[in-house]
């Protein structure tokens, strides 16, 4: 199966048809608050990539790749929670604008940002209660382990971490 | 790049056909003496197939150099400590795990590993069944300490694949969704 259909395959089923119980599914208040937790943290990723790519402050091969992956992500939990909260009009993050000041400084920073997202993943995935989703977030989760490692090469940190 | 594609598939083949029974033999079934639905079995299969990675591996060692050889070395124990993860989780629920192989009996259904080009495309191969089965278990697994657990693992698979394709010269990220593959 190509990359871009298994991609929208995926999409799918984060999407109306196959997941429209998705949160009738996670029927506990708190599972939906979780996502919209975790799709607020997608957004702030995505902004931070946005921003370092516009001020150099990430290798534009690896920013482009990684803010393509959270506009995905993005979308998915939008259209699980069918739209969900609207974007929240904030002030920059002060620590993102110290961060956009180099290469190394963002990296830093965005590695911070999506080990804190993994674990809002870690916390509330495991508590969803339709299967399918479970699956789903938990792919998201994977490609967060991914981006960790990418982050982790521009810091020309270890390629390898023993975190268990 | 066709010819690539084939090659590829070969191997993953081989692995599938490798791996895909080394929860079987004479041994008891996975996760053997738990309550039934405790996920134990499951476990059970996600250990036998750990095992058999870790074996795997271990003849990846003897045709890799450099770089490759060392970080191939630390994937390797972490993997190890995943089965010992995997094994603790069974026999709190009561089950029985299953043991490892000879590397003999393992090496007898690996491909043919002749150049470090083959042995990354079979580490490749492995992480990705590795990542499926961890997120297959997510779906299925009743208990959500037991899912966490899990997701824990599919991550730290995910970084293995993320570091074989630097290993490969290929990007770290590649798919927004990291599904894994049989």
């Amino acid at each position: 199966m190509s990359r871009t259909r298994r991609d929208l395959l995926i999409l799918g089923l984060l999407t109306g048809g196959a997941l429209s119980p998705a949160l009738a599914v996670a029927q506990r208040r708190s599972s939906r608050e979780s996502l919209e937790d975790l799709l607020g943290r997608e957004r702030r990723l995505a902004m931070a990539y946005e921003a370092a790519l516009r001020r150099d402050a990430v290798e534009p091969a690896v920013g482009e790749v990684l803010l393509a992956h959270e506009r995905a992500h993005v979308q998915g939990l939008e259209r699980t929670l069918r739209g969900g909260p609207e974007p929240e009009a904030t002030v920059p993050d002060p620590e993102l604008t110290r961060a956009l000041g180099g290469r190394r400084s963002f990296a830093e920073y965005a590695l911070g940002l999506e080990t804190e997202t993994l674990g809002v993943y870690s916390d509330a995935v495991p508590y969803v209660r339709d299967a399918e989703l479970r699956k789903a977030l938990g792919s998201i989760m994977t490609c967060i382990g991914t981006h960790q490692v990418a982050l982790r090469r521009l810091l020309a940190a270890p390629l390898v971490v023993h975190p268990r | 790049m066709r010819a690539r594609l084939t090659r590829r598939a070969a191997l993953g083949t081989a692995a599938a056909l490798a791996l895909g029974s080394c929860g079987g033999g004479d041994d008891p079934p996975a996760g053997a003496g738990a309550a039934p639905g405790s996920g134990a079995g499951l476990l059970g299969s996600l250990l036998a197939f750990e095992l058999a990675v870790t074996a795997a591996y271990e003849a990846c060692f003897d045709v890799l150099r450099g770089d490759a050889l060392r970080w191939t070395r630390e994937i390797h124990e972490d993997e190890r400590r995943h089965a010992d993860f995997l094994e603790r989780l069974i026999r709190d629920l009561g089950g029985t795990p299953p043991r490892s192989k000879s590397r003999e009996e393992y090496a007898r259904s690996f491909p043919r590993l002749p150049d470090a080009t083959a042995a990354l495309r079979f580490m490749q191969d492995l992480e990705e069944r590795e990542v499926r089965g961890f997120l297959d278990a997510l779906a299925d697994l009743p208990d959500p300490e037991l899912r966490a657990s899990v997701a824990e693992l599919a991550v730290a698979e995910g970084a293995h694949l993320a570091a074989v394709h630097v290993l490969r010269r290929e990007p770290a990220a590649q798919d927004p969704f990291v599904t894994g593959a049989l």
